[in-house]
């Protein structure tokens, strides 16, 4: 057995760095300019962007005839890929709203990071549900208003819903962000030396002046947004299980969708922020505030979150055959061995059993081997999404309507297109905005706690 | 570790001998009445041995969860006070017993214990695989040993720890406590299918396991906060618990009263929207007559009450409300429980008579009695544990 001292807390940071140390390497990447693998890095994410915008438009012009979907199956990948991307927006909130209120500490080093991604991933699952309606232009309906048409959207519809609390959870999100972000922009307002920045800075900063006061008012405003979007980001994905679980499509029907959607979101969104977690902490050099204990927690919720997403998945198979309801059993069994047992059993495999792998400590540790794993829970949430959406559609009660879903080229280019759309926001935010708190690493440095053993 | 416990501010005392006398008496009183009202009407009786039986449940195997909940997730806010969930908990071992007049009486409580019913019934017929007295009673006795042995395995290390102080003991039980997680997950939701689905062996919900361990959850939190405060209240524990302990159990009760309000809403909305006859017969059965009444109080009493008695930070640091929420609380997982189960008895009418008062008497005779029993000559405080010293140095 390792030799772990309970009685002193694990430090978050490693190696005490001075303060000063940690404003210098937090805003490095901002002061200098950006090498050449960043440009590649770049040009990568943004070619994949183009293809994106290119089926886009072709999908306009031509019409949504190009993508795989069909009747039966009228949600094919718009809403698997929708799904995929507001889960992906989960982790973020998770890690700075809720672990901020259940007081993990150590959460602090990547909560900035994970917010951010949050940020830019509820913007990508935004274009889906636009896109799907096939003119996008008449989104604006979306919104209840009293116009001249005297057009009301159907408020019985959790497709409506998910209009209010994405676009709730993304304005609180955004301002709970930019909270945090004011302290850093005063610190950042006081090191520059470019004019230009300075003017931005110091607009950006509100007049921070790190008074006591204002720390004061700060961790009140932050403590109050943590508590609004813990529910928030709870109802989002809830809203988004409501979208299926309120019709009666077997497979769909099924009450434990709100919980297991919720932790099926937090378990990718992890993964997600891990992933990229790994390259920045290298490249950045934060491999002291973005310790090896930071990432085995991460995959200790991953292999938490994955168990939870396992539990539904047995529960509802089991619950199928329990319930003596044929539809129901024929909807699991299909699901197994139907046509799309390949993308059940990839998701099985990638969700249920990988995740296990970090029962082992040596495994939780090992950098390359957490990565693989993390990014075959990503493969496998999203074929989860597509599992749900697609195998229940393909095969409703009506056997002549029955009919196999394959999507298109351009419908893996729209895909290809998301992910470009989303790691371009997510380089230009490492260059343009510190991806670590600097005022929230600071606070968890060893020894910059007040201590109250001698009281 | 004498040196230790002067530190810490702990004096070993024993409690007072008439608590002992007073958990007695409320325990006889109780049991006369239960003895008495199995003769009166054993169905109706057994019934409400049933809802004694899973509140006793809640509170154990709840316990056990929050227990190993401490030590896989590291928290040390909880360690000062861990004992007296420990002890609290010991009431697993009596739920065997407990359980026996609710075994004698399955034919009166399970409808699908019933052969001749079960035959012709296309849905009874189809899961008579699982739902069968042969394969309930070996589920039941698994489960019980299970929580039993997790029990006795998870106190050993911690009271040897007491003597000891090995830091090992931790490190052993948080492994045991990541074992027992799937365990708990596993047998708390087949119990509560077993024990409390099948009632009505027609109706099936994906969420009900998440259900009931959320009201688990409540109840164990709630006896342990009511215990905790009262014992600190009279100096049994350690002068170092201070309010931002006390708010941090407030928060989790005020958590977990809304986790519950979200399961319940979200398995009420999905059955209501999708108006499957399969599904909604469960709930219409709960809009019988007065069961409209007790129905729509759930919802104060499960959840509005304790919100809005927990919303505030002061509310959360307050032991009076503390302790007067944990009873509600208790009070209110019973009421659950009562929804839950009562309505298979009486269909038409809810139903209230001293039997529905004698079972709750004899629960909290029971739970008293068990407490003094098991922390005779125990540290109320895990005073060999090596994170109790920066549980007491915790602050928010």
């Amino acid at each position: 057995m390792s030799t772990i001292d309970f009685t002193r807390e694990l430090a978050v940071v490693e190696g005490r760095p001075p303060l000063r140390e940690i404003d210098d390497i937090i805003s490095k990447p901002l002061e200098t300019r950006p090498d050449k693998k960043y440009y590649i890095a770049l040009s990568i994410t943004l070619t994949m962007l183009g293809i994106g915008a290119i089926a886009l438009l072709l999908s306009f012009y031509y019409g949504t005839g190009l993508w795989g979907n069909n009747n039966p199956v009228g949600w094919g990948l718009p809403i698997v890929n929708f799904v995929f991307w507001v889960g992906i927006g989960h982790a973020g909130t998770l890690i700075s709203a809720i672990l901020f209120l259940l007081r993990q500490r150590w959460r602090n080093g990547i909560a900035r990071f994970a917010e951010g991604m949050t940020i830019f991933a509820v913007m990508t699952a935004g274009i889906f549900p636009l896109i799907h309606v096939g003119r996008p232009w008449l989104a604006g309906y979306l919104l209840p208003y009293p116009n001249q048409h005297s057009i009301w959207v159907n408020f019985t519809s959790p497709l409506l819903w998910d209009v209010f609390a994405v676009s709730t959870y993304f304005t609180v999100s955004f301002v709970f962000w930019y909270v945090g972000l004011i302290p850093d922009f005063a610190t950042l307002r006081d090191r520059t030396t470019n004019k230009i920045k300075k003017v931005i800075y110091s607009v950006t900063s509100l007049g921070w002046r790190h008074s006591n006061r204002h720390w004061q008012h700060y961790e009140m405003v932050y403590l109050i947004l943590a508590g609004f979007a813990t529910p928030l980001v709870l109802s989002v994905h809830t809203i988004v299980s409501f979208d299926f679980a309120v019709s009666i499509i077997p497979g769909w029907h099924t009450t434990i969708f709100p919980p297991y959607f919720v932790a099926g979101a937090v378990f990718s969104g992890f993964a997600m922020v891990q992933n990229v977690l790994i390259f920045i902490r290298k490249i950045f050099n934060y491999e002291h505030i973005i310790t090896l204990d930071t990432l085995e927690r991460m995959n200790k919720i991953m292999l938490l979150t994955g168990s939870l997403v396992g539990y539904a998945y047995a529960m509802e198979f089991f619950i199928a055959w329990y319930s003596g309801v044929q539809p129901e059993q024929f909807a699991f069994l299909n699901r197994a061995f139907g046509p799309y047992a390949w993308a059940y059993w990839i998701m099985v495999s990638c969700n249920v059993l990988f995740p296990q792998l970090f029962w082992i400590k040596k495994i939780r540790r090992h950098i390359p081997v957490m990565f693989v794993i993390a990014v075959l829970i990503n493969v496998g949430m999203w074929f989860e999404r597509f599992v749900i959406t697609v195998t229940s559609l393909s095969r409703d009660y009506l056997p002549s309507s029955w009919a196999y879903y394959k999507p298109t080229l351009v419908d893996g280019a729209i895909l290809l297109g998301s992910f470009g759309f989303f790691f371009t926001f997510l380089l230009l935010f490492t260059k343009t905005l510190p991806v670590v708190s600097i005022a929230e690493v600071k606070a968890v440095v060893e020894g910059s706690q007040p201590s109250h053993g001698e009281h | 570790m004498s040196s230790e416990e002067t530190n810490i501010g702990y004096s070993k005392k024993e409690l007072p001998g008439s608590l002992g006398k007073i958990g007695f008496a409320i325990l006889g009183i109780g049991l006369v009445v239960v003895i008495v009202s199995f003769f009166v009407d054993h169905t109706r009786a057994a019934f409400n041995n049933l809802i004694m039986l899973m509140f006793l449940t809640s509170v154990g195997v709840g316990g056990l969860f929050l227990i190993a909940l401490e030590y896989i997730a590291g928290a040390v806010w909880s360690t000062p006070f861990r004992r007296v969930i420990e002890i609290i908990t010991g009431i697993v071992i009596l739920l065997p017993v407990i359980a026996v007049p609710v075994y004698l009486n399955l034919h009166d409580l399970f409808h699908w214990t019933h052969e001749e019913v079960v035959q012709g019934d296309y849905s009874l017929e189809s899961k008579s695989g699982y739902l069968n007295v042969s394969f309930f009673t070996i589920r039941v006795v698994v489960f019980f040993a299970l929580w039993i042995l997790f029990y006795l395995l998870l106190r050993k290390n911690s009271l040897s720890q007491d003597v000891t102080g090995d830091q090992l003991l931790t490190k052993k039980n948080i492994r045991l406590s990541a074992v027992f997680m799937p365990v708990f997950a596993v047998t708390i939701t087949f119990s509560s299918i077993d024990w409390i689905m099948s009632l009505e062996p027609h109706w099936f919900s994906t969420i009900f396991g998440v259900y009931y361990f959320s009201g688990t959850v409540l109840a164990a939190l709630a006896a342990g906060t009511l215990a905790i405060i009262m014992l600190n209240e009279k100096g049994y524990l350690t002068k170092g618990l201070v309010k931002d302990h006390y708010y941090s159990l407030g928060a989790l009760l005020f958590a977990f009263t809304n986790f519950w309000a979200y399961i319940a809403f979200s398995q009420f909305l999905l059955i209501w929207y999708a108006n499957l006859p399969e599904e909604t017969f469960w709930f219409l059965q709960k809009w019988e007559g007065s069961w409209m009444i007790i129905s729509v109080g759930l919802i104060f009493v499960h959840f509005i009450v304790p919100y809005f008695g927990l919303l505030s930070q002061p509310s959360k640091m307050d032991p009076k409300r503390l302790k007067l929420m944990s009873i509600w609380i208790l009070f209110a997982h019973w009421y659950d429980l009562y929804w839950l189960v009562m309505p298979t008895f009486s269909k038409e009418e809810a139903v209230f008579g001293w039997m529905e008062v004698a079972f709750p008497i004899l629960t909290v005779g029971i739970v008293i009695l068990a407490f003094v029993i098991i922390s005779r000559k125990k540290n109320l405080i895990p005073v060999g544990d090596p994170k109790l010293k920066r549980g007491l140095d915790f602050r928010l």
